[in-house]
């Protein structure tokens, strides 16, 4: 074989891409109404979310663990910006700032207790997704936040480009340039995939590994509290329950959209616009199988199955990268 | 019919752009000690997995006992009897010896639970004819280094094996432990009907123990099957590389001033260290000797801050310095560790070459809010990684696709480039080829040269021997012996063993 396929084919991404083109060639033939101007508004607030919920997820993949307790900390963070914005009025953008810092520092306890025990992140942010869940409910008393500043719900709803796009969309997309950017083209960027990828080596080539997977996690919190925002603007209030118990509703998105995309499970490789488009492609079957109408069981039947096929590609992927002596 | 338990002929296997094995004959006689030779890359791990069913061959036959044969699983060839003892430790360090020799077929009792009497009996049998001194319920963790690798012969003998692989089995053993080791080898050669073969870069025991010798280059047959008395040194080393072996002159004239660069004043630490004093001057490489569990790795990783240090001062150019971490030894106090398990602690093997050699040196090249990109860094690494002759197709290659001599040169490369004053250098030519070893040989030499502060741990006697300035003996976590080195291998190595066996 002489002709040569270009090394952008052999990608994740790229399989992915085809994927994401062929479920949209399904559902726009089979269902009425997918390629709508209301259906295309609306999953593009929906992939919105996911795309941020997927990162805020695979940063924390990133250094080989879980953070389980991401839709207790989004949802935590987006009731005490509601609190901050109805109950004290403090002017949004303000607000907005606050919520980023304490989503951060939920991040930091959850990276602060797994580095200082050693306790895998699986067990620590199981139990911090209870405390946070649990903490806001007995403050909140499962009271929803309702009466937000007009501005800030009409932002939720606000409908561009000839009102195909929720701007929430773009939120997401020009976070996923930013990460990408940090990750390829900076310092820190760079140590943060070193002590993900072999914590033993990157400590010794000095980098302090601990303070590493901190910032994973406090990013990783951060990124969750931007999409408790999103989704407190998006259904104009914000409640406990939005993001359903313990915040169990975030969690496969979450872990499909960067285990699709092309992040190693065992931690040291990130790929954002792969767990982008893995977010698009998790949306899109949502979507399409709701419009097909084979009911709410049938979805979550399949996202399950799709996520476990997915664990298996990462198996697959893992073997791939350390055995072939084909470079993707 | 020939005499051969095992015979491989005209091997082929073929990997995506690679021809790892060309042709390649290999055969081994009954009750004989074989040795298998080559450089890194060569074929020999190619050649072993063929036989051992991980991998089949493209072309070319296996005879078992002049059977054709082929292995479609590394269970198949092991139920044929044939094992291999890795370099790797193939035993689950939680359990017992004798649970460990019976795993495949742990003896049940009426009820079908574990016997574990039966265990101990059965196992014992299997050490008694290795004439090992273990209890069968100690836990292996908790066994030396050398123990455990008797432990994993036995095990290959408790599965009935006559053909044994040993795959650099003196790596990490004391002189005494590789002694031995090759008694009892001999022994199963003569007494069990076992036949080895032989993988070792040290060309003294392939002299000391092994009958018939081939040497694969660049997958090919270098010679096959040559009697090891027809050989000497220089003309195996000539087949290996393919040239001659290049000498180094390693004295060196340089007189150090009484100025000490780094100190250590009576270091105890969390680990066990006792009343450890060492002294480092600008431009000396200054040996660690010692046996295997002797502290000395432990002691460098207490230096760099990853373990604690109960009592005791480091001085640096004579003003007290603490270190928390190795970021700390590397950016404040200019100080590396090139460590001595590559795979685990000085590589990071799923990323690329480009990001390996640069690891060390990111946080020097970054540019305003923490700016880097691929190309700062290849322009800051490329002079070390040429100066190393690291052969690569590109700097976007995997590391864990190259050969473990060029994995070590990415290892130091990324040490040069930190620029660092001093270096620890742990075991830094553990299972490389000779035309590398030679060449970090230089290179050690030449940076101490340069005016590079050098701690050398290594095991390999004569290697401490043509390249220290200055060798201090440990055992048991304490310093037991210093002495200037002139070089004298007989003269030197006698006195170092006395410092160990007082």
């Amino acid at each position: 074989m002489n002709f040569k396929i270009p090394n952008f084919v052999k990608t994740n991404q790229f399989g992915l891409l085809c994927l994401v083109i062929i479920f949209i060639c399904i559902f726009s033939f089979s269902t009425d109404g997918f390629t709508s101007r209301f259906n295309i508004y609306a999953l593009s607030r929906v992939v919105a979310l996911d795309i941020m919920i997927g990162l805020a997820m695979m940063v924390v993949i990133l250094t080989g663990g879980l953070n389980l307790s991401l839709g207790a900390l989004g949802v935590s963070a987006a009731m005490f910006g509601g609190w901050c914005m109805e109950s004290m009025g403090i002017p949004i953008s303000i607000s907005i700032i606050l919520v980023l810092a304490f989503g951060s520092f939920l991040g930091w306890i959850n990276g602060f207790v797994t580095v200082r025990t050693g306790v895998h992140s699986f067990i620590v942010t199981l139990a911090t997704m209870s405390i946070y869940f649990g903490f806001m409910t007995l403050l909140t008393e499962a009271e929803a936040f309702r009466k937000l500043p007009e501005i800030f719900t009409d932002f939720g709803s606000l409908k561009l480009f000839n009102k195909y796009i929720s701007p929430l969309l773009i939120i997401s997309v020009l976070t996923c340039f930013i990460l990408y950017y940090v990750f390829k083209y900076t310092d820190i960027g760079r140590k943060l995939i070193a002590a993900g990828a072999n914590p033993d080596a990157a400590e010794l080539s000095g980098i302090s590994v601990d303070r590493m997977f901190i910032y994973c996690h406090m990013l990783s919190g951060f990124l969750a509290a931007l999409a408790g925002i999103m989704l407190t603007a998006r259904i104009g209030a914000a409640i406990p329950s939005m993001a359903g118990h313990l915040g169990f509703d975030w969690l496969l998105p979450a872990f499909l959209a960067p285990v699709l995309g092309g992040t190693l499970l065992s931690g040291g490789k990130v790929t954002v616009f792969g767990t982008m488009l893995g977010a698009i492609l998790v949306t899109l079957i949502n979507n399409g199988l709701y419009l097909i109408d084979v009911g709410e069981f049938w979805v979550r039947f399949f996202l399950g199955m799709i996520l476990l096929g997915a664990v298996l590609l990462d198996r697959a992927r893992e073997y791939l990268t350390v055995k072939n002596s084909i470079v993707s | 019919m020939s005499d051969n338990i095992l015979e491989l002929k005209k091997i082929t296997k073929n990997f995506p752009g690679v021809k790892a094995l060309d042709n390649a004959n290999f055969s081994l006689k009954k009750k004989s000690i074989h040795a298998l030779l080559g450089e890194n890359g060569a074929g020999k791990s190619t050649l072993i997995k063929i036989i051992t069913g991980v991998y089949n061959q493209n072309e070319g036959e296996l005879f078992l006992n002049n059977k054709a044969q082929s292995f479609n699983s590394p269970n198949e060839a092991m139920n044929s009897g044939i094992s291999v003892v890795h370099q790797e430790r193939n035993l689950i360090r939680r359990f017992s010896v004798g649970e460990n020799l019976m795993l495949t077929n742990l003896p049940k009792n009426n009820l079908g639970l574990i016997d574990y009497n039966a265990v101990a009996k059965e196992s014992k049998k299997w050490l008694d004819i290795m004439e090992l001194d273990i209890d069968p319920n100690t836990i292996v963790s908790d066994l030396t280094v050398a123990k455990m690798q008797l432990c994993e012969i036995a095990k290959a003998l408790s599965l009935e094996s006559k053909i044994l692989l040993l795959d650099e089995p003196t790596s990490s053993l004391s002189p005494q432990d590789t002694k031995n080791l090759f008694v009892l080898l001999k022994r199963l050669v003569a007494e069990q009907d076992v036949s080895i073969v032989f993988v070792s870069h040290k060309l003294e025991e392939v002299f000391e123990i092994c009958d018939e010798v081939t040497v694969l280059r660049d997958g090919k047959n270098a010679c096959e099957s040559e009697q090891i008395t027809n050989l000497n040194r220089q003309q195996l080393v000539k087949l290996m590389i393919g040239r001659d072996e290049q000498i180094i002159n390693s004295k060196k004239e340089v007189n150090f001033d009484d100025k000490n660069l780094l100190n250590l004043q009576s270091i105890n630490t969390d680990l066990g260290h006792k009343d450890i004093n060492l002294n480092l001057k600008k431009g000396e490489i200054l040996g660690l000797y010692g046996l295997v569990g002797a502290g000395r790795t432990e002691l460098l990783k207490c230096v760099l801050g990853l373990e604690k240090i109960n009592s005791g001062q480091i001085l640096l150019n004579d003003k007290e310095i603490k270190i928390k971490s190795p970021k700390d030894a590397l950016e404040k106090f200019k100080i590396g560790y090139i460590s001595e398990d590559r795979k685990k602690e000085g590589l990071i093997l799923i990323h690329d070459v480009l990001s390996n050699a640069g690891i060390t040196v990111w946080s020097n090249l970054k540019k305003i809010l923490s700016f880097l990109n691929d190309q700062i860094v290849y322009n800051k690494v490329d002079p070390y990684v040429k100066q190393l002759e690291v052969k690569t197709p590109s700097y976007q290659q995997i590391v864990s696709n190259l050969s473990g001599g060029n994995q070590q040169k990415i290892s130091v490369a990324k040490w040069l480039a930190s620029g660092t004053d001093i270096l620890f250098i742990d075991e830094p030519t553990v299972g490389i080829d000779i035309k590398t070893k030679s060449y970090l040989h230089e290179l050690i030499i030449d940076l101490s040269l340069k005016g590079t502060s050098i701690i050398l741990i290594t095991s390999d006697m004569p290697e401490m021997i043509s390249l220290a300035d200055r060798i201090i003996t440990m055992k048991d976590f304490k310093v037991v012996g210093e002495t200037i080195n002139n070089h004298n291998y007989a003269q030197m190595s006698s006195s170092i063993m006395d410092n160990i066996h007082e």
